[in-house]
C-alpha cells in the first residue's frame, strides 16, 4: 500500500502535534501519563486506562491456588492444606499467603468454564474471547480473532511514541492482532529484567553508543535525508508519516523521564526486593513502570504451569514467589494510587483435573487439563475488592454457581477499559465481527 | 488504510440499523410504502422491501446467523422462501394470525404494541403497518396470484459528471415481469465505493467531495444491484495536445493517459535514472543495487538502458525468490499445525515453480489438482492444510478469481450475486479428494499424508441438505464426472482463456505490487460494485498476460517498461491529490525482507537465520516462524495467524525505534568485518568515500553539497575516519530515502 490515510479523517500529523506539543513542559513520562488519563473512552464508563495481563501458560491448577477442596477425598484434595483469607468463609491453598491476606483488594472468579481442553484452543479462547473457529490441537499456535492486547492497542493506543501493547518475555500463542494488522502486534521485550544489564530493546540507545554521538548522528541524519517530502496531505506521502514516527521515537529516546520508565535499574533496591528478585517478579515490576508511562496493555507471560507431574514439588517452590510478586504488584499499584486506573488479571488457559493422576512414565503425581473449572484473579479498574464470584462443586469438577464463560471474562476486561465488547470490527473479507459474541460483562465486578 | 475501505462501507451499511436497533424510536422516516386497499399484497414485492427498509433483516437484528429472539430472517432478505416460512410456519402461528391480524406478532412487535427488543420500528396505523395487515388478512400468501416477478432494477442517471460539492439525486426503478415499473428509490439502500470522492445519503442523494476522481454508487433492492458511475474531473481543463504529446511506450500508457484526460489531470514528469534504478531493483528482485550495479547503470548512456535493465533483472534468480516470497505469504500455512516437512516441501514447490518460470495457468493447475505424498509433492500440502472442501473453495476463489466467497458460506453475499448455492456448488469440486496416512496432530504433525482422486464424498447445502453438483462460479466447465479427478475439470475452467477473471486477478496483483495500488483494490475483491479504476487497462493487462502464455516475467516487463511506471513520485500542480489514477508514482515503505536484505548488503554482515543455510537472504526463508525481530518489526505476517494474511506497508514508531536503537544493527555497522572498517582502511579520498556510501546506500551519486558534507566531517578536527563513516551509514539507514521507495 502506498497511501495511508486514517479512516477517521484525522491525520497522524495532527494527532502527534497535539500529543507531543502538550508534553514539552511537563516531561515526557508524566505527559504520556496525563495523555493516558485524558483518554476519553468511547464505550462503557471506563475505570481502567491500562491492563496488566499475567498469563499463566499451561493452565494453572485451581486446587492448589484459589479454590482448594479441603472436604474432598484425599485423591482430590491433594497435598496442600487450606488457609483462611481476608474474606470470611473463603479459603485459599496454603502457599497463597499474601494474596489470601490481600483479598479485600481484588476479586476472585471461580466459575469460568469452557470446553477447550487443549493448550492451543484454550489459549485462544481466553486470550481473545472467541473459541478457535476450527478444531485445533494441543500444541497449536493459532489466531483466528484479535487478542485483548491488540484490541486494547487499537482502541486505547496513542501516537505518542510508546508501543501500546507489550508482551514480556514472549508473545503468547494467540496474543496477536489477527486481522487488525501488524500495527497492533505486541512489542515483545525479551531478556530477563532480573539480569544485571537488562534493558527494554530498541527504546534506549545501543549500549556502546554515547549520547553525544547519538545527538550528532541525529543531526547528521537531518542533513543526509534529502528526500523531498510531499507537502499536500492528500498525496498521502509515507515519507511524511515516517518523519512523524521518527520524531516520536526520538522524543522517547531523548526524554530522561521516558527512559527512566523503561529502566528497571532506577527502581530502589527495596522495591525490587519486594517484588522478588526473580524474572517473574521483576517483570511484574516493569509492567507497573510501563503502565505508569501510559502503556495501555502489558502481558506478563509466565510459562510452565502445565503440571502433569510433580505438581506438589514444583508448586512448593514456585507458588511462594508467585504469590509474593502478584500480591506486591496489586499492593504497590494501590499505594501509588494506580489501582483504580489499572486492571490486573491473572489466569491461564484452563484449570486442572480434580482427581490427581500419575501419567505413565512419570513417578510423581500431577493434574491434567480441565476446562470445566478455573480460577481467575481480577484487580483494579473499579473491581470491588473481596468479591468472590461463583463456585465449583465439592470436588472442584465443575463451575456450578454463577457459571461464566470466557466471553463474559473478556467482555469484563473490555468494559473496564472502556471498550465496547459489542463493537463490530471488520475482517479482511469485510465480514462484520463482534469483538465478543456474548458481550455481557460479569456484573459483580463492575 | 484504504485496504479497509470495504469494511468501512459495510459499517455504514449495517450500522444504520444497528444504531436504531434497541432504541425506542417512533419509526424510520422516509416515503411510505402504500398498497391500494383492494389490491393483493405480494410477499416478495411488497412485504420484503418493508422488512429490508426498516432493518428487520439486517445483520445485527433478525438477519444474523441465529436470528434474534428466535425469529430468523435471511440477511437482507435474499431468501424469500426461508423468510416466508419463518413468518408463516414458525413461531407457533403467532407471527401471522389471519383471524385477528392486529394481534400478529409481525405487526404487533414492530409497532410497539407488544414489547420488542428492537423498539418501535413502524408507525401504528402507518402505511407499512397497513400493508402488513392487509397481507395477513389475505392469508399471508407466498406469492399473490399473478404477482409479477421483479426483473431488474435501474438507477438513473447511470453515469454522471459532477463538479466538486455538486449534488445529484438518484432514482431507482424496478421493472417487473408484467411490464410495470415502480419507483423504489425510498426502498433502496445506497453505498459509495469511494466516499471521499462522492458520498451518498440513505435517500440516494450524491454529493461530490473535493477530490478529483471516480466513484461507483451502488443502489440495492431485494438482492438486485445497479451502479451509477460518478466522475469528478478537475475544474480547469487541460489542452488535449498535452495528452497527445505524452510518450506511449506500450499498450499501458494510452489507457492511463485517457483516464487522466477525462479527469483533467496531467501526469508527473519521468523519474531520474537513479530513482528508476532503485525502483526497478527493489520491485523486481527485492533488493537495492550494489555499488557495482549502480556504477554500471549510471555509466550506461544508451537510450534503451532502462529496458535492458529490466531484462537483466528478470533473468536473476532473485526474481524468482522475491516473487515466490509474495505467494508463500498467501499460501503457506503454519508448520506447527500442518507439519514442518509438509510446509517445507510446499514452500519449495512454490519457490521452484517461480525458478522454473512456470506459466501461471500451469502453476494453478498443478496446485489445485495436486496429488501424491506430502513428502514428495509439496503442492498437496494445500489439501493437508485446507482439509474441508469449503476451506479450499474460499482460497481458490479468492486468490485465483478474485471473488470473496466467504460471505456466501453462511448467507447470500450482501453486495454480490453469490448465494449459498453458488458457494457449495463451487466447494463440491473438492468433495472427492481421497486421503491416506496421518492427518494433523499439532504441534508436530510430522507424518506423511497422501492425496488422490477419491470416489467418495459430497458437499451438501447446509439448509436444504441437497448434495451439490460441482458448478463453476460462471461460464461453463467440463462435467465433473467426465474426468477422473473433478479438480481437473475445475482447473480447465479456471485457467481457460475465456476466464477473464483468472488472468485479470493476477495481472491486478502484479500491477498493485509494482504500482503501489491495484486497479481493483483490495486486490482480491472483484465485483460489480467495486469496479476497477481503469477497466480498459485491466482488460488489456489481463489479455496481455494471457496472450503471453501467462508469463509473470512478461507481465512485469510490460508494466515496468511503461512510461507510467517510470513517472516521478513528485506531483505537479494538477495531481498531488491523485492516489488512484496513476498520474504519478506512489511511494511506499519497502517490505520487511527488502529492507533486511538491503541492510545485510550494505553492512556486509550476514544474518543468521534459524533453519536456513548460511548467507541465506530473508526472501528465502521458508517459514515465518524463523525468528527475526527485524522482520517482525517491519510487518511480516504473524506466523500463528490462520489463514495467512496480506501484509500492510504501514510505518510504525516501533520500526523507527528499531532502526535507531537495535543492538544488532548497531553492532553490524561498527563491526570489524563491516563496511565502515573496510572503507576506512582503503585509503580512499573523501570524495571517493562519499561516492561509495551514496551508491551503496541510496543507489545514486552524491550531489555537491553531499560530497562537501562528507568531506567536512572527515576533515574536521579530531575526526576519527571510521567513526565518521559509521555515523554516516547509521544516519543514511535511518533516512526516509532508505526505507521509502521513491
Amino acid at each position: 500500500m502506498s497511501v495511508m490515510r486514517r479512516c477517521d479523517g484525522v491525520t497522524r500529523r495532527n494527532a502527534v502535534q497535539v500529543g507531543l506539543g502538550g508534553m514539552l513542559g511537563t516531561g515526557l513520562a508524566s505527559g504520556l501519563r496525563a495523555m493516558a488519563e485524558s483518554r476519553k473512552p468511547a464505550g462503557p464508563a471506563a475505570k481502567a486506562t491500562s491492563c496488566i495481563l499475567i498469563w499463566m501458560d499451561g493452565g494453572p491448577t485451581h486446587f492448589e491456588t484459589f479454590d482448594p477442596k479441603p472436604d474432598a477425598p484425599a485423591e482430590y484434595r491433594g497435598d496442600f492444606a487450606d488457609i483462611a483469607t481476608a474474606v470470611s468463609g473463603v479459603g485459599y491453598s496454603e502457599h497463597m499467603v499474601k494474596l489470601a491476606a490481600g483479598l479485600n483488594d481484588y476479586a476472585m472468579i471461580r466459575s469460568i468454564r469452557h470446553d477447550q481442553g487443549n493448550h492451543g484452543a484454550g489459549n485462544h479462547y481466553m486470550m481473545t474471547g472467541a473459541p478457535p473457529r476450527i478444531p485445533v490441537g494441543c500444541g497449536a499456535f493459532v489466531s483466528f480473532h484479535p487478542s485483548m492486547g491488540s484490541v486494547a492497542a487499537r482502541e486505547l493506543g496513542r501516537d505518542n511514541g510508546l508501543p501500546a501493547y507489550f508482551s514480556m518475555p514472549q508473545m503468547s500463542r494467540s496474543g496477536g492482532p489477527n486481522f487488525l494488522g501488524a500495527r497492533y502486534a505486541p512489542f515483545v521485550a525479551g531478556d530477563d529484567p532480573n539480569s544485571k544489564g537488562f534493558k527494554v530493546r530498541d527504546v534506549a540507545l545501543p549500549r556502546d553508543l554515547s549520547e553525544l554521538r547519538f545527538t550528532s548522528r541525529t543531526e547528521l541524519r537531518a542533513k543526509v535525508d534529502r528526500m523531498v517530502r510531499l507537502q499536500d496531505e492528500a498525496a498521502g506521502d509515507p515519507a511524511a508519516a515516517y518523519d512523524e514516527y521518527y520524531r516520536q521515537g526520538f522524543s522517547l529516546v531523548t526524554s530522561v523521564q521516558a527512559q527512566q520508565a523503561f529502566d528497571i535499574h532506577q527502581e530502589p533496591d527495596a522495591v525490587r526486593d519486594r517484588y522478588g528478585r526473580n524474572s517473574f517478579g521483576q517483570r511484574c515490576l516493569l509492567s507497573r513502570r510501563l503502565v505508569e508511562a501510559g502503556v495501555p496493555f502489558v502481558t506478563v507471560y509466565d510459562g510452565g504451569w502445565d503440571h502433569h507431574s510433580d505438581l506438589f514439588g514444583a508448586l512448593r517452590k514456585r507458588l511462594p514467589e508467585w504469590d509474593n510478586s502478584v500480591a506486591t504488584l496489586i499492593q504497590d499499584l494501590k499505594e501509588r494510587g494506580l489501582l483504580e486506573s489499572t486492571l490486573v488479571v491473572a489466569l491461564g488457559e484452563f484449570g486442572r483435573t480434580p482427581k490427581i493422576s500419575t501419567l505413565s512414565g512419570s513417578n510423581t503425581p500431577g493434574r491434567d487439563h480441565w476446562a470445566n473449572a478455573m480460577s481467575v484473579l481480577m484487580a483494579g479498574g473499579g473491581t470491588p475488592g473481596g468479591t468472590v464470584v461463583g463456585a465449583t462443586d465439592r470436588k472442584g469438577y465443575s463451575a456450578v454457581d454463577r457459571v461464566l464463560s470466557p466471553e463474559n471474562f473478556v467482555s469484563t476486561v473490555y468494559h473496564k477499559l472502556g471498550i465496547d465488547p459489542d463493537k463490530v470490527v471488520y475482517s479482511p473479507e469485510g465480514r462484520p465481527t463482534h469483538l465478543v459474541s456474548d458481550p455481557t460483562p460479569i456484573r459483580e465486578l463492575i | 488504510m484504504l485496504l479497509r475501505r470495504l469494511p468501512i462501507l459495510l459499517a455504514c451499511f449495517l450500522s444504520c440499523a444497528d444504531i436504531v436497533c434497541g432504541q425506542d424510536v417512533p419509526s424510520v422516516s422516509g416515503p411510505a410504502v402504500s398498497v391500494p386497499a383492494e389490491s393483493l399484497v405480494d410477499f416478495e414485492n411488497d412485504i420484503q422491501p418493508i422488512l429490508t427498509k426498516f432493518g428487520c433483516n439486517s445483520g445485527p437484528c433478525h438477519g444474523k446467523a441465529r436470528g434474534q429472539g428466535g425469529f430468523q430472517l435471511s440477511l437482507l432478505g435474499f431468501d424469500s422462501q426461508q423468510d416466508h416460512d419463518a413468518i408463516t410456519k414458525e413461531g407457533r402461528g403467532r407471527r401471522v394470525f389471519a383471524g385477528a391480524p392486529e394481534q400478529s406478532l409481525l405487526v404487533a412487535k414492530p409497532t410497539g404494541l407488544v414489547p420488542h427488543g428492537g423498539g418501535r420500528r413502524l408507525e401504528p396505523g402507518g402505511s407499512e403497518a397497513a400493508a402488513l395487515l392487509q397481507w395477513i388478512r389475505q392469508g399471508s400468501p407466498r406469492r399473490a396470484p399473478a404477482a409479477p416477478q421483479l426483473q431488474s432494477i435501474q438507477v438513473s442517471p447511470a453515469a454522471i459528471t459532477l463538479a466538486a460539492q455538486q449534488t445529484q439525486q438518484l432514482t431507482v426503478t424496478a421493472s417487473y415481469s408484467d411490464g410495470t415499473t415502480r419507483d423504489i428509490t425510498s426502498l433502496s439502500a445506497f453505498q459509495s465505493n469511494e466516499a471521499p470522492i462522492a458520498g451518498v445519503t440513505d435517500g440516494g442523494l450524491i454529493t461530490a467531495g473535493g477530490i478529483t476522481g471516480e466513484a461507483a454508487i451502488m443502489a440495492r433492492f431485494l438482492g438486485r444491484i445497479a451502479v451509477c458511475e460518478v466522475l469528478i474531473p478537475r475544474q480547469q481543463s487541460v489542452p488535449s495536445g498535452v495528452y497527445a504529446g505524452l510518450p506511449r511506450n506500450n499498450f499501458i500508457d494510452p489507457h492511463v493517459w485517457s483516464r487522466l484526460q477525462r479527469l483533467n489531470i496531467v501526469p508527473s514528469v519521468v523519474c531520474d535514472d537513479h530513482t528508476f534504478l532503485r525502483r526497478a531493483y527493489t520491485d523486481i528482485i527485492g533488493r537495492i543495487p550494489t555499488f557495482e550495479e549502480v556504477a554500471a547503470f549510471l555509466g550506461d548512456s544508451a537510450g534503451d538502458r532502462r529496458a535492458r535493465l529490466v531484462d537483466h533483472l528478470l533473468q536473476q534468480p532473485e526474481f524468482a525468490d522475491f516473487w515466490a516470497n509474495k505467494w508463500v505469504d498467501l499460501l503457506r500455512p503454519n508448520p506447527y499445525r500442518v507439519g514442518i516437512k509438509a510446509v517445507f516441501n510446499y514452500d519449495h514447490w512454490i519457490r521452484q515453480s517461480f525458478h522454473d518460470r512456470k506459466p501461471w495457468d500451469q502453476f494453478v493447475r498443478e496446485l489445485i489438482t495436486a496429488r501424491g505424498s506430502t513428502f514428495r509433492n509439496g503442492a498437496v500440502t494445500l489439501f493437508r492444510d485446507r482439509r474441508e472442501p469449503e476451506e479450499v473453495a474460499t482460497l481458490v476463489s479468492r486468490l485465483f478469481v478474485g471473488v470473496r466467497l466467504e460471505c456466501a458460506k453462511c448467507h447470500h453475499h450482501p453486495f454480490e450475486v453469490w448465494g449459498q448455492d453458488d458457494f457449495y456448488s463451487f466447494a463440491a469440486w473438492f468433495a472427492q479428494i481421497g486421503r491416506k496416512g496421518t492427518g494433523l496432530s499439532p504441534p508436530i504433525s510430522g507424518s506423511e499424508e497422501f492425496f488422490f482422486a477419491g470416489a467418495r464424498g459430497s458437499v451438501k447445502h447446509p439448509v436444504t441438505g441437497e448434495v451439490m453438483t460441482p458448478r463453476p462460479l460462471f461460464g461453463e466447465a467440463p462435467a465433473a464426472d467426465s474426468v477422473e479427478d473433478s479438480r481437473e475439470a475445475l482447473a480447465t475452467w479456471l485457467t481457460s482463456p475465456q476466464n477473464h477473471l483468472f488472468s485479470q486477478v493476477m495481472a491486478n496483483r502484479v500491477w498493485a505490487d509494482l504500482m503501489g495500488r491495484g486497479l481493483v483494490d483490495p486486490v482480491d475483491d472483484f465485483r460489480g460494485t467495486n469496479p476497477a479504476s481503469n477497466p480498459p487497462l485491466l482488460q488489456s493487462l489481463g489479455e496481455h498476460f494471457r496472450d503471453s502464455g501467462f508469463s509473470l516475467q512478461e507481465l512485469v516487463r510490460a508494466i515496468t517498461n511503461s512510461h507510467v511506471y517510470q513517472l516521478s513520485s513528485l506531483p505537479n500542480e494538477t495531481n498531488s491529490g491523485d492516489t488512484r489514477s496513476f498520474s504519478r508514482h506512489y511511494r511506499h515503505r519497502q517490505r520487511a525482507e527488502v529492507l533486511l536484505d538491503s541492510v545485510v548488503q550494505i553492512t556486509g554482515i550476514p544474518q543468521d537465520f534459524q533453519a536456513m543455510p548460511p548467507d541465506s537472504s530473508s526472501r528465502q526463508i521458508w517459514t515465518h516462524r524463523t525468528e527475526s525481530v527485524f522482520l517482525d518489526t517491519f510487518g511480516r505476517p504473524d506466523p500463528n495467524q490462520d489463514p495467512p494474511c496480506e501484509r500492510t506497508g504501514e510505518s510504525t514508531v516501533v520500526q523507527s525505534l528499531h532502526l535507531m536503537n537495535s543492538e544488532k544493527l548497531y553492532s553490524d555497522v561498527v563491526s570489524d568485518r563491516g563496511l565502515a572498517k573496510q572503507l576506512a582502511d582503503g585509503g580512499r579520498s573523501a570524495d571517493e568515500l562519499s561516492v561509495e556510501l551514496y551508491r551503496r546506500i541510496f543507489s545514486r551519486d552524491p550531489v555537491t553539497e553531499e560530497r562537501e558534507l562528507v568531506r567536512g566531517l572527515l576533515e574536521a578536527e579530531g575526526a576519527v575516519r571510521r567513526q565518521v563513516l559509521e555515523d554516516l551509514i547509521w544516519a543514511m539507514l535511518n533516512s526516509a530515502e532508505f526505507a521509502i521507495q521513491d
